[in-house]
């Protein structure tokens, strides 16, 4: 009876438990997607102060590649269907939309990285807005809540 | 004077004064610079801290997404130098940083060479081999206790 007891109360103490480890998961979850959603931000604002010709353009083809290889982690980023931060649930909800938007992100990204590594700074310049479809996205599957002063 | 030649050193006298470098147009590039390399900062940051989830493993991630991340933050970090080097106080950059602007530059080359590794140790071994040199961030540490404005 007493070992019974003690089963039943270590079944209940982990049950009471689960959610609290599944929230701390899903907190991590949210906060890696964030760290690379607004690397992403931070190196597209840099361009944009290049593009505005607020800062000399000497790193512009450095910060197409910077966005094109952490484009290409952002899909894998928010494949756990966790909930929260600044992602709409449309995300999950519309997922291959959302995956083909980021596809292309990561792709086109890739090809302006690499056009500019070839044929220099104008060359990639011409393309930016291949580089950055940022806002269509945005517009869509970011809450707007907290998106003041990002892309 | 005839009236006319009146108004053209006035006019002259305004275009002039509007060339001069006013406090404000001053503050708006000295806004741009601090900006700018504050983006290029803050990338590395973020890329820090996703890396640091990594390796404590409360993410997951492929090894692709593993060294893309290194790569990036070694594309940041050769940005940092000439981010810096218009002598533009303000930010977290204590004035110190161009009073001893040898040792800086230094710094920022350790920075280079410590980045470049552990992307070129993410390549060949992945999180085994770039993990160690991860966690051995004394480079990032040193320099922000000497250089950066307590937070």
């Amino acid at each position: 009876m007493k070992r019974l007891v003690k089963l039943v109360g270590g079944v209940v103490l982990v049950a009471a438990l689960l959610p609290n480890a599944v929230a701390a998961d899903d907190k991590e979850v949210i906060e890696y997607r964030q760290h690379i959603m607004n690397a992403l931000n931070e190196q597209a604002a840099a361009l944009g102060m290049i593009m505005s010709y607020a800062i000399p353009d000497d790193n512009a083809v450095a910060h197409f590649q910077a966005i094109a290889l952490t484009a290409k982690t952002a899909l894998k980023a928010f494949e756990p269907k966790v909930q929260g931060g600044e992602a709409k649930p449309d995300v999950w909800a519309n997922w291959a939309d959302f995956s083909k938007r980021m596809n292309e992100f990561a792709q086109n990204s890739e090809a302006v990285a690499k056009l500019g590594a070839a044929q220099g700074t104008e060359a990639a310049m011409q393309r930016v807005l291949d580089a950055l479809p940022c806002k269509s996205c945005h517009d869509i599957y970011r809450t707007e809540s907290k998106s003041k002063g990002k892309k | 004077m005839p009236k006319i030649m009146r108004s053209l050193h006035a006019i002259v006298l305004f275009f002039l004064a509007s060339t001069v470098v006013l406090p404000g147009s001053a503050s708006a590039d000295d806004q741009d610079t601090i900006d700018y390399r504050q983006h290029i900062m803050k990338t590395m940051g973020e890329l820090q801290a996703a890396l640091g989830q990594i390796l404590q493993q409360k993410v997951v991630v492929s090894p692709e997404a593993f060294v893309s991340h290194t790569e990036t933050l070694a594309i940041a970090a050769k940005m940092a130098k000439s981010a810096f080097q218009p002598k533009v106080t303000g930010g977290e950059s204590k004035p110190e940083l161009w009073a001893n602007w040898a040792d800086f530059s230094k710094r920022l080359d350790e920075l280079t060479a410590y980045t470049d590794a552990v992307a070129s140790a993410a390549r060949s071994g992945g999180m085994a081999a770039a993990g160690p040199k991860l966690a051995d961030a004394h480079v990032c540490k040193d320099c922000h206790d000497q250089y950066r404005q307590k937070k």
